[in-house]
């Protein structure tokens, strides 16, 4: 069988595995930014240390904890521990990338919406949560761009992603070299795209609302 | 002499201190319908957070605050409910504008039309309009704020506020962060809306439209209000050591 052909069956497991971290760490990044930034410290702190905990430790020790260790007692599948795990670890990111977007938001822009009479949850759909995403392309797309690499770590637990097809095209071909950079051109025949997809994004937006 | 009008704007014992630093002492305004109040004085008199207090962006430690019927008494704790009925009777306009960056022109004056009086889009785009046309800027509705310059961000900042129909204004240094020529632009619509009777509270270090276009100035320093009256009698003839300080200050520019 053509080795490209079976790597890039991998390609979807990777893909999967990204936007579903994402997807969950972006979601889960919003509870966490707001715990970390309350007005009440001991709430705060340990949205810090969960946040700082999370960041800490190496994602493939995550996924063994989560995996093996959690696995032990309740029945996980390797993509729900994968997902889990590396979903974890984006929530701990997103939230210090939002927190990053809100300290840079301008004050007045709470004032003006408070002033105008506006609920709080319009304020946060229609004021600072459109403007918190904006700010928030260019950090979260070098976030996911580290993420679709670290999602590599998920063949450890048995995730058919690309490198883990690498590995079998290598076994079974006893050759080392070239499976291996046929997975890093695909890894980066997605990433360039993306990053560059990025940053064509973050210049339109930025020219339309400039201050 | 006419009958005094009826009361707007009623502030009473205002107290606020960060920490040991005391911002108001013991504040009482009391602004009449249609009038226009000008707050002056030295900065960090605590003329801002006197105003901020008003609509309860500025949450005072003790003291009681009425807007047109609504009263809100600081020892009380404050629901969102009289929270939003006191703010929708005044309208603000704050030093740096604060448009929304993210919404077109048109976008910032319909979208607390729609989201707090409940108009449809016809009648908010209407409104809109209609406004941006009373201070000159019917042709920007479709651009962003950043486009703009900041006295056209101004008074759209103004056209945004009377859009809710508010029955007081209330204005934080408005053309503080403005070069003289953008200012007067600024300027000239505020005066506009004096003559229609707006009542207006505005904080300003414009002598001349304190001088020209208010009805009271209220001299304020170091939290407290330490002199007020009509303009004519605070510029020529203060009677506090420190108003007279702090005119002899600006007025020598």
């Amino acid at each position: 069988m053509d080795a490209l052909t079976t790597i890039l069956n991998g390609v979807p497991a990777t893909l999967g595995l990204t936007l579903a971290a994402l997807a969950l760490g972006a979601a889960l990044g919003v509870p966490l930014v707001v715990l970390r930034r309350s007005g009440n410290r001991l709430v705060a702190g340990f949205a810090r240390l969960f946040i700082e905990l999370l960041r800490g430790i190496p994602p493939i020790v995550w996924l063994f904890i989560i995996y093996f260790g959690v696995g032990t007692t309740v029945k996980l599948s390797s993509w729900t521990a994968a997902t889990v795990g590396l979903g974890l670890i984006s929530a701990a990111y997103m939230a210090e990338i939002y927190r990053g977007g809100l300290n840079a938001m301008h004050a007045g822009q709470w004032d003006a919406a408070h002033a105008l009479g506006l609920s709080r949850t319009a304020i946060i759909t229609r004021v600072i949560g459109p403007q918190l995403v904006r700010v928030s392309i260019p950090a979260s797309a070098s976030f996911a761009i580290g993420l679709l690499k670290d999602s590599s770590v998920a063949y450890t637990i048995g995730i058919p992603e690309i490198t883990s097809a690498a590995r079998e095209v290598s076994q079974n071909s006893v050759d080392a070299m070239v499976p291996f950079l046929l997975a890093a051109g695909v890894y980066v025949a997605i990433t360039i795209p993306c990053a560059w997809a990025a940053r064509r994004l973050d210049t339109v937006l930025r020219s339309r609302v400039a201050r | 002499m006419s009958t005094p009008r009826p009361v707007a704007i009623r502030v009473t014992d205002l107290k606020k201190s960060y920490g040991a630093l005391t911002v108001l002492d013991d504040v009482s305004l009391e602004v009449r319908e249609g009038e226009v109040t000008a707050i002056i004085g030295p900065s960090g008199a605590g003329k801002s957070t006197l105003l901020r207090s008003i609509n309860l962006l500025e949450e005072p430690d003790s003291g009681e605050i009425e807007v047109l019927g609504s009263v809100v008494r600081a020892a009380d704790r404050i629901g969102p409910k009289s929270l939003n009925e006191l703010r929708r009777k005044v309208g603000m306009v704050f030093q740096s504008f604060n448009l929304f960056p993210h919404l077109t022109v048109l976008r910032n004056v319909t979208l607390a039309q729609e989201l707090v009086l409940g108009r449809d889009k016809k009648q908010a785009d209407d409104r809109a309009r209609e406004l941006l046309k009373r201070v000159g800027l019917e042709d920007k509705a479709d651009q962003y704020p950043s486009r703009c310059s900041g006295g056209q961000q101004q008074r759209i900042a103004i056209a945004r506020a009377l859009a809710l129909d508010p029955r007081a204004m209330l204005f934080d240094e408005p053309t503080s962060a403005l070069d003289p020529e953008l200012a007067n632009e600024v300027l000239l619509v505020m005066r506009k809306l004096a003559d229609e009777g707006m009542t207006m509270v505005v904080v300003t270090h414009e002598m001349r439209f304190a001088r020209e276009v208010s009805e009271t100035v209220v001299v304020m320093a170091d939290g407290r209000i330490i002199e007020q009256g009509k303009p004519s009698q605070v510029f020529t003839e203060p009677t506090h050591e420190r108003t007279r300080k702090f005119l002899s200050v600006v007025l020598d520019r």
